[in-house]
């Protein structure tokens, strides 16, 4: 058998011989992709672990398992994990590397060398957040926002949390520079950008927002340092400074995130729909601009977080205004990815049930965004439990969903292997429901008055606390069968062989599976759509020598 | 459901909630246009209804294109247009002249308010924080969580403007009423506006929206809106409540202020600050006193200076003060005695007392605030003196 990536790999620096350092040392986009995952999914845990205790304490008014105190800093804990650590890098630093480069037929992103040097900026990020577990007054009890004036009066230890999402969001801005160049100049001849994979197309996006966005919440996180340890005034009233600056100036990042979140997630939507329904997808133009106009948009809405915070009424009826504009190209998608099964072969494969099961989750995050884009329902709703839950819909039942989607979809590629398929379609309705039973009574508590961030509430809620957590504990099951599934499934599973979906983009015309280390043979030559099917087959065959096409 | 959330009868709740309606039904049509044809596609397409030469590859139909694009745009703006217009409601102060003004100050963690004078010129202040609920071990609740009497009242059909604002070295709240479908944000620095006008006589929740620390789950306060003469028979009067009680002991006190959001007054739980219990230093306190020195008590005095006693004497003499004085009296006392005293009790209004926080320590503390072991004490100059002697009196038959 040929050798894979698992067995040769180029490395930074020297050609180290153990396993061990040439793990550490690669450069090569695949196994970076791995150890990503691998240290984000670790870090997810935890976050989910936090969010669990927190369940637990809510289950019931009153004190039970933690104060005040704790359960501040385990929402912040929780919130700065998910946020930075997990979901920011998320799927571009997973699937944008292992799975982009393939997908336009390159050896390897444009800069593997820095690409490694981000890899390690962002486990060096990671150690900074967490080292406040253990250090100073403990962890910031500031929430994942950092808000001001607070994060500068709070004795704990917000320093470290504040330089690690700083050295985070530098990682981020190097990933989405080397995309955007990888993308730009290592498509494969031919591949102009209406022929590239609508994932390539949201990673493209992704990547802008990275580079263009990140550097405001640097300057934002910067100034909240330099206000904390040296008193300059900018958001401190006490000294002249404004605290609505701080809310402006950190949601001019930390909104175009959440779409830099969920932009490659629609891209893996655009990936397995077609290949599921085994014909071309419908609208394929609309979809991939609407990629970049979501992304355009996203920069121009930030206001809307701020619609209690203080701001003019024009202000706010502007920003209302612009928001509504980021809801209509993503309601074209939807409609587009649903015509796509029309007269098509629908294959109800797990990665197919994940896709499905997310366009109701997210419709559910989706159409509760626009409830609260609304000023008016905002007034009512703002800092609620329905925005945690709209939240939580559209970042877990969307970004993640689809991430779980993605790894259900391209695990063959991966890992050579299949998964279990009963065993993941079994997690995946225990997601399912779990996630529905977790976070839709939330929206009718918060309806009702219950504000976020209470550790403790009048026991009118209880009630809807309480189907929380037992869908929590649902959900809780359904992760750990599936990734459960995930590792076992890395040796045992059944060999998958190249293409086992009867896929038609790049990465599944490879030689062998798992890959060889410089990935296809040859460089192809792209005359064709993406998702070009003829009668339920893929109509380009190549010949994985030459990689000429024998169609 | 929180008191009153489906009468409250306030314009701005009308207008709130016809949005949510209307919301809520375009929400509906749009989640099933999208998951209604997705299920009826995945079933009517699924591969076992499918053979390879029926399928068909689709990409585009203007016609449906258009209608997908243009008819939920429409729906959207209709929400936008609902959303503006109950933010113009919510949002459009009327004017003062035929409105009551009320300051409201939020900070960690209560809610005050203040009325401008009456004709006598007496002003209304009110507000404090929360009373926590107690529970036994098992979790039950022994006693329920209350604001007392602290209240902001207001008369019925009456048009209430809030001026809101935080103190300058505070952080962000949000005044968030439920039943009144209203929330602001309080910034310290700055002063923030909201209105309502309730229509029911009644009780309503407030409850603290935007995260502000330890307490924030308790930051509740109370809008109780009266009929108009019961109203305006308790404005026009000098008594701190309608009910006529409120404010007289010192536990109203307490409360009021939000002492008790931070020192325990019957336990010997240390929270954020020092237990009023024994109304004892404690060893550490007397040690950070004799090692930095004491210069915000505002003692005729003056300034303490660091150092008076080191090493083992100072360790000694925080032993006895901490004991509460009691036994034989070290001879390292000496280096305090000569300001606070044999007996160690200060001199009135001179230099404070080293065996119990007395009236001037609980004054002097209240108006200048005071830096220490636990943090920051903020300065209260507002508690006025017979507030001070009620709560030393209270302390004192505790």
């Amino acid at each position: 058998m040929s050798k894979s990536y698992f067995d040769e790999t180029h490395c930074a620096i020297g050609h180290p011989k153990t396993k061990v350092m040439q793990w550490l040392l690669t450069v090569d986009h695949k196994r970076i992709g791995i150890m990503y995952a691998a240290v984000m999914f670790t870090f997810f845990f935890v976050a989910i672990f936090t969010a669990m205790a927190m369940r637990i304490e809510l289950f019931a008014p009153g004190a039970q398992i933690m104060d005040g105190d704790t359960f501040n800093q385990a929402f912040t804990l929780h919130g700065v994990i998910m946020v930075f650590l997990f979901i920011i890098p998320g799927i571009p630093a997973v699937f944008g590397n292992i799975i982009m480069p393939l997908m336009i037929g390159a050896k390897d992103v444009s800069f593997p060398r820095l690409n490694w040097f981000t890899f390690w900026l962002y486990i060096v990020g990671c150690l900074i957040a967490l080292s406040s577990l253990w250090t100073g007054n403990g962890f910031a009890d500031t929430g994942w926002t950092f808000y001001a004036p607070y994060s500068l009066n709070t004795d704990t230890n917000v320093i470290t949390t504040l330089v690690a999402a700083f050295v985070l969001g530098m990682a981020s801005i190097l990933t989405g520079l080397n995309f955007l160049v990888t993308i730009h100049r290592l498509r494969a001849p031919g591949m102009d950008f209406f022929k590239m994979p609508l994932f390539v197309w949201g990673i493209y996006a992704t990547a802008w927002i990275q580079l263009l966005a990140t550097p405001v919440v640097g300057i934002t996180l910067i100034l909240a340092i330099l206000e904390k340890y040296f008193g300059i005034g900018i958001f401190d009233p006490a000294k002249g400074g404004d605290p609505v600056l701080f809310e402006h100036l950190f949601w001019i990042y930390s909104h175009p995130a959440v779409y830099l979140m969920i932009l490659p997630a629609f891209g893996i939507m655009s990936e397995i729909i077609p290949t599921f329904s085994r014909r071309e997808i419908f609208g394929y133009r609309t979809i991939a601009l609407s990629s970049a106009s979501i992304a355009g948009i996203g920069y121009l809405v930030w206001g809307h977080h701020l619609f209690t915070s203080g701001m003019s009424d024009i202000a706010k009826t502007i920003f209302s205004f612009l928001t509504f504009f980021v809801a209509i190209p993503t309601g074209i998608k939807f409609y587009d990815w649903i015509a796509t099964m029309y007269k098509g072969k629908v294959i109800l494969s797990s990665s197919m049930l994940w896709a499905l099961g997310t366009i109701v989750t997210f419709a559910i995050g989706g159409l509760t965004g626009v409830t609260i884009a609304m000023v008016g329902s905002d007034i009512h709703l703002q800092d609620t439990y329905y925005s945690v839950a709209h939240f939580h819909y559209a970042i877990l039942g969307g970004v993640v969903f689809l991430f779980f989607a993605g790894m259900h979809y391209w695990y063959p590629v991966v890992t050579g292997r299949l998964l279990n398929e009963t065993r993941a379609k079994v997690a995946f309705w225990l997601n399912f429901v779990g996630i529905n039973l977790l976070w839709f009574p939330m929206f009718i508590a918060g309806y009702y008055g219950m504000p976020r961030r209470y550790f403790d509430y009048l026991p009118e809620f209880e009630i809807y606390h309480q189907i929380s957590g037992v869908g929590a504990a649902v959900i809780l099951a359904g992760l750990v069968l599936m990734f459960y599934n995930f590792l076992s499934c890395w040796k045992k599973g059944e060999l998958s062989g190249t293409n086992p979906w009867n896929a038609t983009t790049l990465e599944w015309h490879l030689p062998s599976s798992p890959p060889p280390l410089e990935n296809h043979t040859k460089v192809p030559y792209v005359d064709f759509n993406p998702y070009e099917y003829h009668h339920g087959e893929p109509v380009v065959k190549f010949d994985y020598e030459t990689m000429k096409r024998i169609d | 459901m929180l008191e009153g959330f489906n009468t409250s009868g306030t314009v701005i709740a009308e207008h709130i909630n016809e949005a949510l309606v209307i919301n809520l039904w375009i929400s509906v049509v749009l989640f099933a246009s999208v998951v209604l044809p997705m299920v009826y596609l995945a079933w009517k397409y699924h591969e076992s209804n499918v053979k390879n030469e029926d399928i068909e590859n689709i990409t585009h139909n203007t016609a449906l294109e258009i209608v997908w694009t243009v008819v939920p745009t429409i729906t959207l703006f209709v929400c936008f247009w609902y959303g503006y217009t109950s933010m113009v409601t919510a949002r459009t102060m009327p004017a003062a002249n035929e409105s009551i003004t009320v300051q409201v100050e939020g900070s960690k963690w209560k809610w005050r308010y203040e009325y401008a004078a009456n004709p006598s010129g007496f002003v209304h202040k009110l507000g404090g924080a929360f009373t926590k609920p107690v529970r036994d071990e098992n979790g039950k609740i022994v006693q329920e969580g209350t604001m007392g009497l602290s209240a902001l009242y207001v008369p019925v059909n009456t048009n209430i403007i809030l001026n809101m604002t935080a103190p300058i070295d505070d952080v962000i709240h949000a005044f968030f009423v439920p039943a009144f479908r209203m929330k602001e944000d309080v910034v310290p620095g700055r002063i923030t506006k909201q209105w309502f006008n309730a229509e029911k006589v009644g009780e309503y929740d407030v409850e603290c929206a935007e995260y502000c620390g330890t307490d924030h789950s308790y930051m509740y306060s109370r809008i109780v809106v009266l009929p108009k003469d019961e109203y305006y028979a308790w404005f026009n009067s000098s008594d701190d409540t309608p009910k006529g009680d409120y404010g007289k002991s010192g536990d109203a006190v307490l409360q009021q202020h939000g002492c008790k959001s931070c020192h325990a007054i019957t336990t010997d739980k240390q929270l954020v600050g020092p237990t009023l219990k024994t109304r004892r230093l404690t060893k550490e306190q007397v040690l950070d006193v004799i090692n930095n020195g004491q210069d915000q008590l505002g003692y005729a005095m003056g300034a303490m200076p660091a150092g008076m006693a080191s090493g083992t004497d100072a360790e000694e003499i925080a032993a006895y003060v901490a004991g509460g004085m009691k036994g034989d009296q070290p001879a390292s006392f000496a280096a305090c005695s000569s300001c606070h005293g044999e007996d160690g009790k200060g001199q009135y209004g001179t230099s404070p007392s080293l065996v119990s926080y007395d009236v001037d320590l609980l004054r002097n503390v209240l108006k200048h605030g005071k830096k220490g072991m636990m943090g920051t004490m903020p300065a209260f100059p507002y508690v006025s003196e017979a507030e001070i002697q009620e709560v030393a009196k209270y302390l004192e038959a505790k």
